[in-house]
């Protein structure tokens, strides 16, 4: 099921549930309304996202992945997202160095009350992605057709 | 040079009946080979010999030596792998016995086969400043400076960091002149896309042997590496550049501010692919961040393992 | 896996924007999905009968709900799942609302986002597994840090309920800001009389251990089992032996001491117990003001003790106790004044701080409760009080309201008319803050009443001149300058956070703001709790507090801490990380980056191993990332149960 042709491009979030989640929430409620090419996956904490889901999403043809998290010094397991923030600094220059303009990829920090603040970032990042376009792909590639996971190994 | 081996020798002799076993190198089946050599009696002493024809990075055998009295012939750039391996308390410092010695650069075999036009190698002879090669054509001279492994251009330290035992220190130095474009160089002067092609081309070639991994000294995953596990599950077999630079970018996620950039990986590359370039993209992003260099230091902790509240070199995006 | 997909239409919050039916045929044709309807309220009480009813006639073992956040109803539906026999985290929640039908219109762009969310919690829980809580015991003891009214009030509240507490306090006696104070607003109470009971209560409760003169040095362990090492500073008196009789102050010759009880407003004796209503009042030897302590003769006190109580040899001690529980109640420290250069930066012996004020104004403080200014022992005729040093400015980083400072320059004011009728007070301030019962009438009454002289405005300077000052600032009411001249004056200084805030934060693993005050686990709903589970906060720490205020967070504390040891065995969350030890290869990374301590190394057949301490695993995953073989993963969000989500949305 692939992204509505033309109207959409491929955008993966990985949100904090205790911050940026809840933000997101927050801007539902207040109907803040946003561009729909964003899906965003949940995760406990920054410090959960391994920078190689998101240079895994982007060689599996993401054209922008966002992280969002607690602001430095708010996060419930008070250090997540300082070690969250060297790797994502670190990513960058991967991204960069393997040809993904390092512009697909933003972090960024929402608070579960910024709903205003969120619906801005999701704006301006789409827009960006948008003003990007498709991002490079390889020229002769098939898709991930194997199950990912342990049902793949029996 | 010669002098330095006998040495070397006499300081290993002393020292071998406190120790397991001592790494060092050997001449192999001809002069293009060299070999690991693992010294237990003091007849293999014969066999030891070390120069800029001898490349390899004998760190990388150490973890898998843990709990042994192990002796190791180290130049600067291995003792930043010893230090680093230290860092992690991958090793121990009291079970390993450090016998330094001069480095004057270490010969690049890729690059002679380029300067030698492709021709086949009969025979190479490192001297102090030249290499000399015997093709099918006859004998021609290449400067070394236009030979050497990469690292070596710009090498911090040509003697150990830290060691326990030091054969004499020559003076002088090997480095004369500017260091040839590298692949990093080549890849920051392309557009974005370029890359990505460079990388697709690049890893179209690899046949996934897994040289590069087995090689470097900070692989200490040892039969638990991800690339081949199904439970984590990141990549899959198909046989494609996507599934491939996967790996490479595991590789260099995982060795980020680790990475001492041996450039064993690239060397071990039976397809000649520049993968040192990433590891060595991300040692220059850690190294303007966190002000870090990895292998430097024992007291220190590798910067992905830590962190600052405030961070002096990271704009607080976005912060309230 | 025989999974079952139901997608609301929350009446029309979502199937205003998003076909519903069209997701849920949709989602037929995913792996392993054996049933799939669209319900309209998946939430209700029949919406729920109707998952129960397809678990046990399609034997469905996996459900996903496509609804609202799962910050809303994952609770629900886990029981739901519970009551029809599965394991509840055999359950994955597709937010299809707050994340898509409230943020936008367009419905065919919204169908193909809430197919593909539910395509993503499909492909997650296929790759869950049935995760349990294990038990652990718990020790029902308490530690209350910090003994100001509000630690005053933990610990009596948990002592009342037959806990044992131990009350750790940093100086020597109990009772923190409040024992300094004179009255209190806007009762205009005696505020010794009111807290003395309650400060002997604590003495003499059999279930309270007091710890004066300590501090925390570490806290190891986690909920129901943590393990304190509290350090007991020297005081080189044996308090066994000590009576409190005070003759041994009489006698010290060394009478320059810095009085810390009095906030500097004189000085007093090397040998010292800080006020007459102190618990535990026992004497305490400062030592650097001692002459036998930093020039080794004198003894004066050793000689005259009557139970030989003197201990010149005496060391700090670390004793080490095991509580389950711990209400961190330590206070605020006052704002530095000298910060402001244009009110003298402390040069001025007669621009003093409201606390210094508030032991002038005290029957026990040093000038035995007479108004008399520092620099020449007069009687102030015109007192000027300034408001907002150190709040509501962010040029010194105090941008927020202190929120007590009004009340207390106010009571302040009243009291200056009482003790010297014939005073004048001017107050100076930016704005009355005074929202509590009977607060605002309290502020009018010294107005109106007591004559108080109230100006809108900042102060610009304060001049010396001819043994008075000379108060420069504007009335924003009037539009004018002003000047008034003043004999004293009284700088309403803010609160801050304890000096050392951040290090016992630390100690504690419980976060801190920016300022240093603790974080509430929930500004709203979790006021007294943090997000370390058996950490509890009451009074200033968590930000400033009035009394009412500090003493109802005290209860409230002591509340959470009851209801907490209402169990005999608490059920720890399984969403924690474990290791596949075979995969481990030892390298301790894990346990290096662990921001709670959970992970222990351990040895296995002589291989060092991770283990991770589950009961103090709080789920970050910060380990799972560090971990370059995947040795070690956080369960319920596995490496394979995230990549199996990113591969669901980006295919290829």
């Amino acid at each position: 099921m692939p992204v509505l042709e033309g109207k959409e491009l491929r955008i993966v979030g990985f949100l904090c549930n205790w911050c940026s989640y809840g933000g997101a929430d927050t801007a539902g409620v207040g109907r803040f309304a946003q561009p729909t090419d964003l899906r965003i996956i949940k995760l406990p904490c920054t410090g959960r996202v391994n920078p190689l889901f998101v240079v895994r999403a982007f060689l599996n043809g993401a054209d922008g992945v966002l992280v969002s998290g607690c602001h430095p010094g708010d996060c419930h397991y008070t250090a997540g997202n300082f070690y969250a923030r060297r790797r994502l600094e670190v990513l960058r220059e991967l991204l960069d160095v393997m040809g993904i303009q390092p512009e697909r990829f933003h972090y960024t920090w929402v608070s579960a009350s910024e709903g205003q603040k969120w619906k801005q970032v999701v704006s301006d990042f789409t827009a960006r992605i948008h003003e990007l376009g498709p991002a490079a792909s390889f020229s002769n590639c098939p898709a991930v057709t194997v199950e990912t996971g342990m049902k793949a190994a029996i | 040079m010669v002098q330095h081996t006998q040495e070397l020798r006499k300081l290993i002799a002393q020292a071998l009946p406190e120790l397991d076993v001592v790494l060092a190198w050997t001449s192999g089946s001809n002069q293009l080979a060299s070999a690991p050599l693992f010294i237990t009696a003091e007849d293999d002493l014969d066999k030891l010999d070390f120069g800029p024809m001898h490349v390899q990075n004998l760190a990388a055998y150490l973890p898998s030596l843990k709990g042994r009295k192990v002796g190791i012939v180290t130049r600067g750039c291995d003792s930043r792998t010893i230090i680093e391996l230290l860092q992690e308390k991958l090793i121990n410092r009291d079970e390993i016995t450090i016998f330094g010695i001069p480095c004057t650069g270490a010969v690049n075999i890729r690059k002679v086969r380029e300067a030698a036009d492709g021709q086949r190698l009969r025979s190479v002879e490192a001297g102090k400043d030249i290499v000399s090669v015997t093709t099918d054509e006859g004998v021609r001279t290449i400067p070394m400076q236009d030979v050497l492994m990469e690292k070596c251009y710009n090498c911090p330290s040509q003697t150990p960091l830290i060691h326990d035992h030091m054969v004499t220190e020559r003076n002088g130095c090997h480095m004369t002149g500017e260091a040839p474009e590298s692949t990093l160089d080549k890849l920051d002067a392309m557009e974005p896309d370029a890359r990505f092609a460079f990388w697709e081309e690049s890893m179209d070639r690899c046949i996934r042997c897994y040289a590069c991994r087995n090689a470097c000294p900070l692989c200490v995953c040892k039969d638990s590496c991800v690339a081949q596990s199904r439970d984590p599950h990141w990549v899959d077999l198909s046989d494609n550049p996507r599934e491939k630079l996967m790996f490479q970018a595991i590789h260099a996620l995982h060795t980020a501010g680790r990475c001492t950039e041996c450039g064993e990986c690239e060397r071990a590359c039976p397809m000649g692919i520049p993968i040192l370039a990433m590891k060595q993209a991300l040692n220059r992003r850690i190294k303007h961040l966190f002000d870090y260099e990895a292998g430097m230091d024992m007291e220190n902790t590798p910067p992905l393992f830590m962190f600052r509240q405030q961070e002096e070199h990271i704009k607080e995006r976005d912060a309230r | 896996m025989n999974i079952g997909v139901f997608v609301c239409h929350c009446g029309s919050n979502i199937a205003g924007t998003v076909d519903t039916e069209k997701v849920a045929e949709a989602a037929r044709s995913f792996p392993d999905v054996a049933f799939s309807t669209d319900t309209m309220y998946a939430c209700s009480e029949p919406g729920q009968a109707g998952i129960i009813d397809a678990i046990k006639e399609y034997g469905l073992d996996g459900i996903v709900v496509a609804s609202c956040t799962p910050r809303m109803h994952e609770a629900t539906f886990r029981k739901t799942l519970e009551r029809a026999g599965l394991n509840k985290y055999l359950f994955e929640m597709a937010n299809i609302r707050e994340h898509v039908s409230w943020i936008g219109k367009d419905k065919e762009a919204n169908t193909n986002k809430a197919t593909e969310l539910v395509k993503m919690a499909v492909a997650k829980l296929r790759n869950n597994t049935e995760l349990h809580a294990g038990e652990f015991e718990i020790n029902k003891r308490v530690m209350v840090i910090g003994g100001g009214v509000a630690g005053i009030q933990a610990a009596l509240d948990c002592a009342d309920g037959g806990l044992e507490v131990i009350l750790v306090e940093r100086e020597s006696s109990i009772g923190g800001k409040m024992a300094k104070l004179d009255k209190t607003f806007p009762t205009v109470d005696c505020s010794s009389c009111i807290l003395g009971p309650r400060m002997v209560d604590v003495a003499q409760h059999p279930n309270i251990t007091l710890y004066a003169m300590s501090e925390v040095e570490s806290v190891n362990g986690f909920v129901g089992n943590f393990d304190v090492s509290i350090r007991k500073k020297a005081t080189y008196v044996d308090w066994e032996a000590c009576t409190g009789c005070g003759q041994c102050m009489e006698k010290c010759p060394s009478k320059k001491a810095e009085d810390h009880f009095n906030e500097g407003v004189g000085t007093t004796t090397a040998i010292n117990i800080p006020f007459p209503q102190a618990i535990p009042k026992k004497a305490v030897i400062n030592a650097n003001a001692c002459i036998m302590l930093s020039k080794g003769k004198c003894g004066a006190c050793a000689k005259l003790c009557p139970t030989q109580a003197i201990r010149f040899e005496q060391q700090d001690e670390v004793v080490q106790e095991q509580v389950g529980a711990i209400i961190a109640a330590t206070g605020y420290d006052l704002f530095d004044h000298t910060l402001y250069g244009e009110y003298g930066g402390g040069r001025y012996p007669d621009v003093i701080t409201s606390i210094q004020y508030e032991r002038l104004l005290s029957a026990s403080g040093p000038t035995g409760g007479h108004i008399k200014r520092p620099s020449d022992g007069k009687e102030p005729r015109n007192v000027v009080f300034i408001q907002c040093v150190g709040s509501r400015d962010p040029s010194v980083n105090r941008p927020y309201c202190s929120g007590f400072c009004c009340m207390y320059t106010a009571k302040q004011a009243i009291l200056t008319k009482d003790h010297i009728p014939d005073s004048q007070s001017h107050v100076f301030y930016m704005d009355i803050r005074s929202p509590g019962k009977l607060y605002d009438e309290f502020t009018r009454r010294a107005m109106e009443e007591y004559g108080a002289r109230y100006i809108r405005g900042r102060v610009s300077t304060i001049q010396p001149r001819n043994g008075h000052y000379v108060v420069k600032g504007a009335d924003t009411i009037m539009g004018t300058q002003v000047e008034v001249e003043a004999d004293l004056v009284v700088l309403a200084v803010g609160a801050e956070a304890s000096k050392g805030a951040g290090e016992l934060a630390e100690k504690l693993r419980i976060s801190y703001d920016g300022y240093g005050f603790f974080m509430e686990g929930h500004p709203k709903l979790k006021p007294v709790e943090t997000n370390t589970a058996g950490v509890y906060l009451a009074g200033s720490c968590q930000g400033p507090k009035d009394i009412p205020s500090s003493v109802a967070q005290g209860s409230a504390a002591a509340s959470k801490v009851q209801s907490l040891f209402s169990k005999d065995k608490l059920a720890s969350d399984p969403q924690v990380s474990s290791v596949a030890m075979q995969r481990c290869v030892g390298c301790a990374k894990c346990e290096s980056t662990c921001p709670f301590g959970a992970i222990e190394m351990t040895e296995f057949r002589g291989m060092p191993k991770a283990s991770v301490v589950e009961t103090v695993c709080q789920g970050c995953g910060v380990c799972a990332v560090t971990c370059p073989q995947g040795a070690i993963q956080l369960q319920h969000f596995t490496d394979n149960q995230i990549l199996a989500e990113v591969n669901a949305l980006c295919p290829y």
